[in-house]
């Protein structure tokens, strides 16, 4: 069945007020939940639902991307038909030397050729940007069964900063009858940016905006279409969260330690997969202490974590002590160094004796291979 | 395309000492490390060392080892020349279908696959042991020596020496004589298992072995002894650092142990020398708010909200709050419920043991070591006291269990 769903996934967006975490990357490849990026929960939701094939747009920034992507085998996307492909701005870049896209159906356009090609009846948009486990399988059957034109993907919960997201308003039946954007006062269902629609309209929708210049998705579909397009929601109940500042990243980070938020994210039917790096085992030493955190492989901790996140191959030296943290891939705590209310980005080193702290709603954030 | 070095894996062993570990699997799938089986250190080894064709023998329980393998992607033997190949027995025209009567056999059976690649030197290999091995360096030795066989050994001390198959050599480490478990041995090298030949040499004994009728063909009881009887150049490599046969309960629980030693000599954290694996996708382990963990190893999928210390868990591992888990082995799945003690002893996959359940027990002071073993997919039921030394393969309702 799925063999009739493409993906393509937005991984160009980028978000200033993530400041020193995506000096190196975009919000797509920012580390989240201990080994993951984000971008391997929209990835994973696909492919659990059975998509094959996935063109993920990139614009700028995109190197530490493909370093996570590789081939695509570690979510079994490297494949002799379709499979993974990543579609850079080749097109794009002569017409707008410097140029960003300025919207989805911008960069849609950038990639018409590719979308002309796609193999599929169906096509799913989203964002590379969410952390969310999404069933698109079951999603792609209300699309179906319902007979609508677009459907759109959305929760009654809080995801994030309401100026920077769309709000549907729909009928008892489901239909949207009002798409709001960039609202300061938010109504109706948050919009997960996730739309199912066929991959002849999409056409169609991409060639009409591209020749009216409307670049942005919400304006060019969602508010000009409403009337004439049945779009209706799906409405998700699950844990969804978009990562857009420093202080949200962090938020959302330390709800990973509730388990009820875990069992929402890593459903054991549906696992989200990420990048191989064949890491051993963490390793507690003698005295060493862990409590209310998430640990990843291949971490060696001989001194004290409490209610933090750790990446693959931390390291938490003797005596030194570790709360409320975030800390990526590679970074060490040496021996002694205290660090609280911290997201210390990869390979930090946080010297022996050292005392940072920041607050829980302004985490101190340090930049990668920083030493401090 | 022609090779220099093939290497053939023999991964058929039962390990009928491990028997409720090896039911259902054969030795060299048994679970160690936390997140390794034990075949992953040759397996490992060998792509480490640049030695990208292995043949890997199976003959005993191979489902679960040949799924494991797969294409070999984990250890980047996934190639479209070489690779990893699994070889089981096979039926020729003419004739019944035999099992692998021997190591030796195992390899006269395959000798058309490694004249596929028409190697200088094959590799011999075990599946039993956990090493970490340059046979790059072993074959360097083997190449300067200029010899039909170079046997890897281990300096043993001298009252070990009675266990092991150990090798009599010259001044020029050449071997001049070979002795099985010597009651009174003359030296203290100990044969590890792993021999290179040179192909064209070997292949020879390889098909006048096999014509022997009387020959038991095997590597240690035939083709050694009969190179060496006909004068042909066999030297020993020296091998100085970890290596463990993990061929019984007792051996298995210490190796596991010695992994939490930062000193072990076979360092997993080594990044110019990783030991790959198969894992499967758990997202990390979680500590709760009350947990106590102390000189362990966990890995993903683990959640521990009780106390584990001296411990090697892997995947999937739940150890309830008021659990208790110590110098013990619990392998992926296992669920340890609230109130229950494990202590020294191996709890094998996806078995749970009951609330206040009592596994093993820690040795009286002078006693001998007794470690309770626990067979997978079991019920320990609540309250069950499991002595120590006892090997369960049945569920347990409750009550004293030996």
């Amino acid at each position: 069945m799925m063999k009739k769903l493409h993906g393509i996934i937005f991984s160009y967006l980028s978000n200033p007020d993530l400041r020193e975490l995506t000096i190196h990357r975009n919000t797509c490849s920012l580390p989240y939940g201990g080994r993951y990026r984000v971008i391997d929960f929209m990835l994973s939701s696909m492919v659990n639902a059975g998509i094959s094939d996935i063109g993920m747009i990139v614009h700028a920034n995109y190197q530490s991307l493909l370093d996570h992507l590789g081939s695509g085998k570690d979510w079994d996307l490297s494949r002799k038909h379709g499979g993974l492909r990543i579609l850079p701005p080749f097109g794009y870049a002569e017409e707008r030397p410097g140029g960003i896209y300025r919207g989805r159906m911008d960069a849609l356009a950038g990639v018409r050729s590719y979308l002309a090609n796609i193999r599929q009846d169906h096509v799913v948009l989203a964002g590379g940007d969410l952390a969310v486990n999404l069933p698109l399988a079951d999603i792609y059957c209300q699309h179906i069964d319902s007979g609508a034109d677009i459907t759109a993907v959305c929760t009654r919960h809080d995801l994030g900063d309401a100026r920077s997201g769309d709000y549907f308003t729909a009928d008892p039946d489901g239909r949207i009858t009002d798409v709001s954007a960039h609202t300061a006062s938010p109504e109706g269902l948050a919009s997960l940016e996730v739309y199912i629609l066929s991959k002849e309209l999409l056409l169609s929708l991409v060639d009409h905006c591209d020749a009216h210049n409307i670049p942005s998705f919400t304006a060019g579909v969602l508010q000009a279409m409403s009337g004439k397009l049945n779009i209706r929601t799906y409405e998700f109940e699950g844990y969804a969260a978009r990562l857009q500042s420093v202080s949200g990243y962090y938020a959302r980070s330390m709800e990973l330690l509730d388990p009820a938020v875990r069992a929402q994210l890593f459903v054991p039917d549906r696992p989200i997969r990420t990048k191989d790096q064949s890491n051993p085992s963490t390793y507690y030493g003698p005295g060493a202490k862990a409590v209310n955190s998430l640990i990843a492989d291949g971490c060696i901790i001989e001194g004290e974590v409490e209610n933090s996140i750790l990446s693959r191959g931390v390291r938490v030296e003797k005596g030194a002590r570790v709360s409320n943290c975030v800390l990526m891939q590679g970074t060490t705590i040496h021996a002694g160094a205290v660090l609280k209310y911290a997201i210390a980005d990869k390979n930090v080193q946080v010297n022996p004796g050292r005392m940072l702290m920041g607050h829980s709603t302004y985490p101190l954030a340090i930049s990668k291979n920083e030493t401090v | 395309m022609k090779k220099e070095c093939v290497a053939m894996l023999l991964a058929g062993g039962q390990g009928s000492r491990l028997h409720a570990l090896t039911s259902h699997v054969a030795k060299p799938a048994v679970p160690f490390g936390g997140k390794y089986r034990i075949i992953d250190f040759p397996l490992s080894n060998c792509i480490n060392s640049g030695i990208d064709t292995v043949g890997v023998l199976t003959q005993y329980r191979p489902l679960e080892l040949n799924s494991y393998i797969g294409n070999g992607q984990p250890w980047d033997l996934d190639r479209s020349d070489g690779g990893v190949h699994i070889l089981p027995p096979y039926m020729r025209e003419g004739e019944k279908g035999t099992w692998y009567k021997g190591t030796a056999n195992a390899i006269y059976q395959n000798l058309s696959f490694i004249e596929a690649y028409d190697p200088e030197y094959v590799l011999i290999l075990s599946g039993d042991h956990v090493y970490k091995m340059d046979y790059a360096d072993l074959l360097r030795r083997h190449k300067e020596a200029q010899a039909a066989c170079t046997i890897a050994v281990l300096e043993v001390p001298m009252e070990e020496a009675p266990r092991f198959g150990i090798m009599n050599v010259d001044e020029n480490d050449d071997i001049y004589e070979f002795e099985e478990k010597p009651k009174k041995p003359k030296s203290n090298l100990a044969s590890m298992g792993i021999y290179i030949f040179t192909w064209s040499k070997l292949r020879d004994y390889l098909i006048a072995d096999e014509a022997d009728e009387k020959s038991s063909n095997d590597f240690g009881k035939n083709i050694i002894p009969a190179m060496l009887g006909a004068q042909e150049k066999m030297t020993v490599y020296r091998f100085r650092g970890y290596w463990k046969d993990v061929g019984t309960i007792d051996s298995l629980w210490e190796a596991n142990m010695d992994m939490l030693s930062t000193d072990n000599g076979i360092d997993l954290y080594d990044p110019d020398w990783p030991i790959y694996a198969r894992s499967p996708i758990r997202p990390p382990h979680f500590t709760g708010p009350a947990a106590n963990v102390d000189h362990a190893m966990l890995t993903g999928g683990c959640e521990v909200y009780g106390t584990v210390e001296n411990s090697v868990l892997f995947h999937s591992v739940i150890v309830e709050e008021g659990a208790v888990v110590r110098n013990s082995i619990l392998m992926p799945g296992t669920v340890v419920k609230s109130g229950a003690v494990v202590e020294y002893a191996i709890i094998a996959e996806n078995t749970v043991i009951g609330e206040g359940t009592r596994v093993g027990a820690v040795p009286e002071a002078g006693g001998e070591l007794g470690i309770a073993v626990v067979a997978q997919n079991l019920k320990v039921g609540a309250g069950a006291v499991v002595a120590p030394k006892a090997m369960i393969t049945r569920n347990v309702k409750g009550g004293a269990v030996k």
